[in-house]
């Protein structure tokens, strides 16, 4: 029965805090004049950038010092990617690495693992993309149909993974993948690797999406030989695996600031003395954001306690996706005639385009809201 | 008394005495039902038990406990003016019922013994003209000649702001018990109708914005003694706002023809939050209070702001 969402107060620390300042001025300090900010975490993958960030301890900023990590605590990487997002730096480079691929290693792979892949993603140098769903697996992950098949010394892999952001520009993709039968619960005989994406047995071909930008891919795999090494976690322990991670994928600030740059750029438009419609505009954005910000730090505290809010989580993404995409709706409004270069309109025509995905990546809205019901018992 | 122990003094005097009868008896207005009987036994409990005083300078509570007491009432549909009531200790003393006015309206004038009008005056001789909000609560005006004037904060008018966006999110959570209960037992087409997808998502949308709207009212509780305060009322008043129509209405939706009878409770709930979104500004002015100061700061400091670092 229903016992209530669980979003306890939570504020930043000091000690995160004390972060912010020096995050600004770096970002001030790195990014062109005339680089087109974008707070979409998809966007932008600047390899200099990334080893840059590296360099300040701002990748892998939880991770244990072995693995060139930061021992920080959540509240900390919080500041840092808050701060990253709402300058609209660019961050997919190292994102998926730093957010999921590196957790997933620290919390399941083998120590050799974590000593070979986790250093090089810290100095920001060594990218992961996604490698979860197929051409009939997107919302039922447990569908998938990439095989493994067990050789001497490893795993031969066929199948193909889809809408792996970044495949074409990244190192490694860690592959779900079946290895066995999936029994009755269909969450058997699924199994994680690391695959090297510049191995033979893998053709990565970029896939335009509907701005025209090459961001996702489809990842073939033929024949691809895995050795032994390169399995993550135990063999038919995918499922709780990939499932695992959602509290850490599903409740952070970059499901509610995709389209912060163009409130920012709005604010700008509007200037000192802003209309009382422009005005109102302005605070009611705030206000959500505001909100969002709070229940998605409140996730975080939880997370840092150890506990996992599955549901809290599906909720700030599905709340957050649902204003993001308001946001250009909104705005546009406000704003006729802009000229074609003005950063305004470049902002809202760019956020426009890719708020599709901000709705459909992951997890849908509908699967959110199927996650949230049952949450609250409904199923 | 310390915070644990008004909570769970409220929460049993509520559920003993807070009845749909009361409330029905309490309400005001044109129709003829409508009788406006203020709830004398409820009102004597509260006093003797010190209700009435929380947030009050000697009770040992603050303001942030006084907020939090108001939220529990909200999700009870307290049929007194109980903000008011609180608010209004804090700032004078004296026995019997102290109210609030917004301007010259003020909940149950009509039973006052005192009202602070919100523009600093204490009134005590005072005539009344009946009148209520569309929840059927008393709203009413005063006429008064003279008047001493009475110390408020200069954030008085976010301080009854934040009361209504405490009791607020008390309703909305009700109604999303209400209704996660009523669809898990009311069956069409041989099932709960908890079972059917359109139904769940309707829940699940009413979920993240009761949860908003908590975590909204929390979070401007928190600032309480910040000079963040201001904006986080004024973001709260904005989005608990917003939520109160969405919920009011999936909530209604979710219930169909049984919650549209003035038999079900469900309208104890969403009439108030229909009402109490417009009392003390509604969303349009908050907006425009944080607009404002967001485009004084300019494009380069929003986030700043907006992440209340700002120096």
């Amino acid at each position: 029965m229903f016992s209530g969402l669980d979003f306890e107060p939570a504020r930043l620390p000091p000690e995160a805090e004390a972060l912010r300042a020096g995050v600004r001025d770096f970002v001030e300090r790195e990014l062109p004049g005339d680089y087109l900010r974008n707070s979409d975490f998809n966007e932008g993958h600047a390899v200099e950038f990334s080893r840059k960030l590296g360099m300040r301890g701002w990748i892998g900023m939880t991770w244990p010092k072995q693995y060139g990590g930061g021992e920080r605590s959540f509240f900390e990487r919080y500041v840092v990617t808050e701060e990253l997002l709402a300058a609209g730096a660019p961050v997919s480079a190292h994102w998926i690495a730093d957010r999921q691929s590196g957790p997933l290693l620290l919390r399941y792979g083998t120590e050799d693992q974590k000593l070979k892949y986790l250093p090089p993603i810290t100095r920001g140098e060594s990218y992961f993309s996604i490698g979860m769903s197929e051409p009939d697996s997107g919302s039922d992950l447990a569908s998938v149909q990439t095989r493994a098949r067990a050789v001497d010394g490893g795993w031969i892999l066929n199948g193909t993974k889809l809408w792996s952001t970044d495949a074409q520009r990244n190192h490694y993709m860690v592959a779900l993948v079946r290895t066995g039968p999936a029994g009755e619960s269909r969450h058997e005989g699924l199994s994680q690797f690391i695959v090297d994406l510049h191995d033979d047995g893998v053709t990565v071909r970029p896939i335009k999406n509907i701005a025209g930008d090459e961001d996702f891919n489809e990842v073939v795999f033929e024949d691809c030989f895995v050795s032994e090494e390169n399995l993550v976690g135990a063999v038919g322990n995918g499922w709780e695996q990939v499932t695992s991670e959602l509290g850490y994928e599903r409740s952070g600030p970059e499901r509610f600031l995709s389209a912060f740059r163009v409130f920012v750029e709005f604010v700008r438009y509007v200037g000192a003395s802003p209309s009382d419609e422009e005005s109102a505009l302005i605070g009611r954005l705030a206000s959500h954001i505001m909100t969002l910000r709070q229940m998605s730090i409140s996730v975080a505290a939880m997370l840092q306690a150890g506990k996992n809010p599955a549901t809290e989580a599906a909720l700030v993404k599905s709340l957050g996706n649902d204003f993001e995409k308001a946001l250009p709706e909104l705005v546009r409004l406000f704003a006729p005639d802009l000229g074609p270069k003005h950063p305004l309109r470049c902002c809202l025509e760019q956020t426009l385009l890719h708020s599709p995905s901000f709705t459909i990546r992951g997890g849908t809205r509908e699967i959110l809201r199927g996650v949230i019901a049952r949450g609250l018992g409904l199923r | 008394m310390t915070y644990d122990l008004i909570l769970g003094t409220a929460e049993r005097v509520f559920t003993d005495h807070c009845t749909k009868a009361l409330r029905d008896n309490a309400e005001s207005g044109s129709k003829d039902d409508q009788h406006g009987v203020f709830p004398e036994d409820l009102w004597t409990i509260m006093q003797e038990t010190g209700l009435h005083q929380v947030g009050g300078e000697q009770s040992g509570t603050s303001l942030a406990d006084a907020f939090r007491v108001i939220r529990l009432a909200g999700k009870f549909a307290l049929p007194l003016p109980y903000p008011e009531i609180l608010i209004g200790n804090r700032f004078v003393t004296g026995e019997g019922l102290t109210t609030v006015a917004e301007g010259a309206i003020a909940p149950w004038a009509r039973r006052a013994e005192r009202v602070i009008t919100d523009d600093g005056q204490l009134v005590d001789e005072f005539d009344v003209v009946q009148g209520a909000n569309l929840a059927g609560e008393p709203r009413d005006e005063i006429i008064f000649e003279s008047s001493e004037s009475v110390k408020l904060p200069t954030n008085f008018r976010a301080i009854m702001a934040m009361t209504r966006v405490a009791a607020m999110s008390g309703a909305l959570e009700k109604l999303l018990e209400l209704t996660i209960s009523y669809v898990g037992e009311r069956k069409q087409f041989g099932r709960p109708i908890s079972g059917f997808q359109a139904v769940q998502h309707n829940v699940a949308r009413m979920a993240g914005e009761v949860a908003a709207s908590t975590r909204a009212s929390d979070a401007a509780i928190e600032a309480l003694d910040t000079d963040r305060f201001v904006v986080q009322v004024s973001a709260a008043k904005v989005r608990v706002g917003e939520a109160a129509g969405i919920v009011a209405e999936i909530a209604h939706q979710a219930h169909g023809a049984m919650g549209f009878t003035h038999e079900h409770e469900l309208h104890h709930y969403t009439r108030r939050l229909w009402a109490w979104r417009d009392e003390y500004g509604h969303e349009k002015e908050w907006q425009q209070l944080i607009g404002c100061r967001i485009a004084s700061v300019g494009a380069d400091r929003a986030w700043a702001l907006i992440s209340d670092c700002a120096d």
